[in-house]
């Protein structure tokens, strides 16, 4: 729906969609990830920030954003930060900062973490509130606190028994996706490191995700030789064109509004 | 509360660090079912070897019969590192596709979801599979991205989700990587299973298996599905060391089979220089199958004459058997 956006022979189709989508929200504000699924999850954050690029801000789409402040990573409980005190577990992980599971109840990894650091930032302004400031800032410093010994980002767990795990460049992409509006020389390495992963990579998603990523950034990204989108698969197809020079990346900015292409 | 039962319990609670079986009271060895598991050992030097035919011997040592049956090939692909060997080799999926085809298989369909990397082909294609295995693109589903359906009491849940695929099957074979492993010890046929949990649900990693337990969620697993399952050790080049992903490639030179995943699994430990008894899904899972050596019939090689101790990292080396 975001790759889509603003394109007016797609208007009908996408309002059929989000009007699926809706139907998807549960009680206590949260989405579910598909029809057959009963709970709401990370997800959730995606459904804020569509409902904030469509430019819906009802009472709904509120409960979604106060459901995703009440969320935090169990590791930030008050055991693991005793044990994490201690060094009784295994990983070097700083559990001092609340980011965003994949599930309730589970701890905080790099993508729902920073998807909701998108969603949380593009509705700001409308809330103006302390707790979605505090929670930016916070998901900001356990996706910095999470950063691999080789510059990027893997799910979210860098060391385990003193042994370095290494980064991906899809979550490389999407943590920088999360950090938009940092200080640009904090992220100047990690810039770096993505811009390696993209020449390097094969995977035509994770090169998506850096596109989107280093564009948002405001980086000049050279168009891919390849096809740009030829993918049957859609959620790959929608993620490259959205990371296209032509496409919707703008809408993951916190300024990314209702307009979008057309 | 002791420091050390403290942190078994913090340990159980996070990302997938957190159920280090170490920390863990192992639980009480069960006798097991009645009767005996047959285990086949069967040699294979390299991936260059007529895997189809030590297969076909191995399946025949262990009498399962695939006639008219949907088959689930499970791979074990976790994550693609040129300089070690993560995952099941292409040989072995492609061996093992032939030979469930021959055998009267009504279709032989192919399945993983990797719980760290969302781009499954892309990581399909550096193992390989996608280049050796005919019509790979056709027959493969990406269980992190299937349709799903709930089952009932699931590992103390009122409901979990697996992919429609895996539920449709009528056998899954754990076409598993004989590997070391940081939180379970050793990863082999039931582990493998961790892979059928959809991502799409449960994230990645799949955070949930950690909150369950690593060992109770591979016992649950195993309990839901393994009565359905084959396994099939790619032991040919195993991994050593800092296992599953940064250990060391280190031969072994078999193929381990059986329909009793459990007793597949503690013949795999001690072909690996493990004690399976001291390895606490193992020894939860004893009412599934058996680990000890006088309830398994090993057919084939003798583990004597194939064992090879894997290194073990620092905080397993108590695992290793006498």
């Amino acid at each position: 729906m975001l790759a889509l956006h603003g394109r007016r022979e797609s208007e009908g189709d996408l309002d059929r969609a989000w009007k699926l989508l809706r139907s998807w929200q549960l009680a206590d504000g949260s989405f579910r990830p598909s029809g057959e699924v009963k709970d709401g999850t990370w997800v959730t954050a995606h459904a804020v920030t569509l409902a904030s690029v469509r430019g819906v801000n009802d009472a709904s789409v509120r409960s979604s954003v106060d459901w995703l402040l009440r969320e935090v990573g169990a590791e930030h409980e008050v055991p693991m930060r005793v044990a994490s005190f201690f060094h009784w577990i295994p990983t070097k992980l700083d559990v001092s900062h609340e980011g965003w599971p994949w599930r309730s109840g589970n701890a905080s990894w790099i993508e729902p973490t920073a998807q909701t650091l998108v969603a949380l930032k593009k509705v700001a302004s409308q809330y103006r509130s302390a707790d979605v400031e505090h929670r930016v800032r916070e998901g900001e410093k356990l996706v910095l606190s999470r950063r691999c010994s080789d510059g990027g980002w893997n799910c979210g767990n860098p060391n385990v028994y003193n042994f370095d795990l290494p980064s991906y460049p899809e979550t490389t992409g999407l943590a920088l996706l999360g950090l938009q509006g940092r200080n640009e020389q904090e992220l100047a390495g990690a810039l770096e490191v993505a811009r390696q992963f993209r020449a390097e990579t094969k995977s035509s998603l994770a090169k998506a995700w850096l596109q989107i990523a280093l564009r948002c950034h405001g980086q000049q990204v050279e168009t891919p030789a390849e096809k740009a989108w030829g993918s049957s698969d859609i959620m790959l197809a929608a993620v490259q064109a959205l990371g296209h020079p032509e496409g919707n990346y703008r809408l993951f900015g916190a300024g990314g509004g209702v307009g979008g292409r057309t | 509360m002791t420091r050390r039962k403290f942190a078994g319990l913090s340990a159980a609670a996070v990302v997938g660090t957190y159920a280090g079986i170490k920390l863990q009271r192992p639980p009480k060895l069960s006798d097991g079912p009645a009767g005996k598991s047959a285990v086949a050992i069967i040699r294979a030097r390299s991936y260059s070897d007529d895997l189809v035919s030590r297969m076909l011997q191995g399946i025949r040592e262990c009498g399962l019969d695939v006639r008219g049956k949907r088959v689930l090939l499970k791979p074990n692909l976790v994550e693609f590192d040129a300089a070690t060997v993560v995952n099941t080799d292409a040989a072995v999926i492609v061996a093992a596709l032939e030979v469930f085809e021959r055998l009267g298989a009504r279709e032989v369909k192919i399945g993983e979801g990797p719980g760290h990397r969302r781009d499954t082909l892309d990581l399909a294609d550096d193992a390989r599979y996608r280049a050796s295995v005919p019509k790979f693109d056709r027959i493969f589903t990406d269980l992190n991205r299937d349709d799903v359906s709930p089952l009932p009491n699931f590992a103390g849940e009122s409901e979990f989700y697996f992919p429609n695929t895996v539920l449709g099957a009528d056998l899954i074979v754990s076409l598993a990587k004989m590997k070391t492993h940081h939180w379970a010890g050793a990863t082999l046929s039931m582990k493998n299973f961790f892979g059928v949990v959809p991502g799409s649900v449960y994230g990645w990693p799949k955070n949930k298996l950690h909150y369950l337990g690593i060992s109770e969620s591979i016992v649950a697993l195993n309990r839901q599905f393994g009565s359905k399952a084959f396994a099939i050790v790619d032991g040919i080049i195993g991994m050593e060391g800092n296992g599953p992903i940064q250990g060391t490639p280190k031969p072994a030179g078999v193929l381990v089979m059986g329909r009793d995943l459990v007793a597949v699994d503690a013949t795999c430990a001690r072909v690996m220089g493990i004690d399976p008894e001291k390895m606490t899904y193992l020894r939860m899972a004893a009412d599934l199958g058996h680990i000890h050596t006088g309830r398994i019939e090993q057919r084939g090689e003798t583990i004597a004459s194939v064992r090879t101790n894997f290194a073990l990292i620092d905080q397993y080396k108590d695992l290793r058997l006498a």
